[in-house]
């Protein structure tokens, strides 16, 4: 499965979002009203859920806010790091 | 931590239950007896918590269960240190609760009254005599009464219920 289909479908079973993967753009932000509208908890589980699925660590508090932005800046730093 | 969850299972349960207290009126309370009780009762609730969350979050599955006081809520004379630690482990729980809610992890306090065997030995038999008669059932609880409620927050039957305080002192407050 395409690395941003599997992230969204994670997304929607780990963080309890009740709304199908086609709702969520790839670019649409993941935080914010103008976004998905998801938490600090959220950013919290998404850490441990990219690092459980993907195996990628976020080096610290800033990486993860640059990558957390949307499905595409998750699925480029998830692939980077398996091309890698 | 990471030591027990290789050797045995990840940790699905942490029941914070350790704790003692100090009782001394504030004008005369020692530094040192203040900080001896917020560290066993309260910070020690914040180590647990912390040590067992990562693994609980990994499994997304988890009960974690704070011991506090019905010193939380009546907050007698001569415990400021108990009764501001325990209230300390309700608004812990509580917020908690709120963070670790999605992630399949419930956090409960309990607020045990007195219990058989758990009263200070300085007591004497007529003091005890006094304070069972003043209270609504005329005895203390017995230990099992307060583990049962315990496994029952640990068990998958309480999966809706995070961030409660139970009081169990038989009508006492």
């Amino acid at each position: 499965m395409p690395t941003r289909q599997r992230l969204k479908e994670l997304m929607i079973s780990e963080l309890m979002l009740d709304m199908t993967a086609d709702e969520i753009g790839d670019d649409t932000p993941l935080f914010g009203p103008a976004g998905i509208g998801l938490d600090s908890v959220d950013a919290l589980q998404l850490v441990v859920m990219i690092e459980k699925h993907f195996g990628f660590k976020m080096a610290d508090q800033d990486q993860a806010k640059r990558i957390l932005h949307s499905v595409n800046t998750i699925a480029e730093a998830v692939d980077q790091k398996a091309a890698a | 931590m990471a030591e027990i969850e290789t050797q045995a299972a990840p940790l699905g349960v942490l029941i914070n239950n350790a704790g003692f207290h100090e009782d001394a009126l504030l004008a005369n309370m020692q530094q040192d007896q203040w900080s001896r009780v917020l560290d066993a009762n309260l910070n020690a609730v914040f180590h647990g918590c912390q040590a067992v969350l990562p693994g609980m979050m990994r499994q997304r599955q988890g009960r974690v269960v704070n011991i506090a006081s019905l010193s939380a809520i009546s907050s007698p004379a001569g415990q400021t240190n108990y009764a501001a630690a325990k209230a300390g482990v309700i608004g812990l729980t509580q917020s908690l609760a709120k963070e670790s809610a999605r992630m399949g992890i419930t956090v409960n306090a309990i607020c045990p009254g007195y219990i058989e065997g758990g009263l200070p030995a300085d007591w004497t038999p007529e003091h005890l005599k006094a304070l069972k008669m003043q209270l609504p059932m005329r005895r203390f609880a017995r230990p099992e009464e307060i583990a049962a409620a315990v496994f029952f927050l640990a068990s998958p039957d309480a999966s809706y219920i995070t961030g409660s305080t139970l009081k169990i002192d038989g009508g006492l407050l």
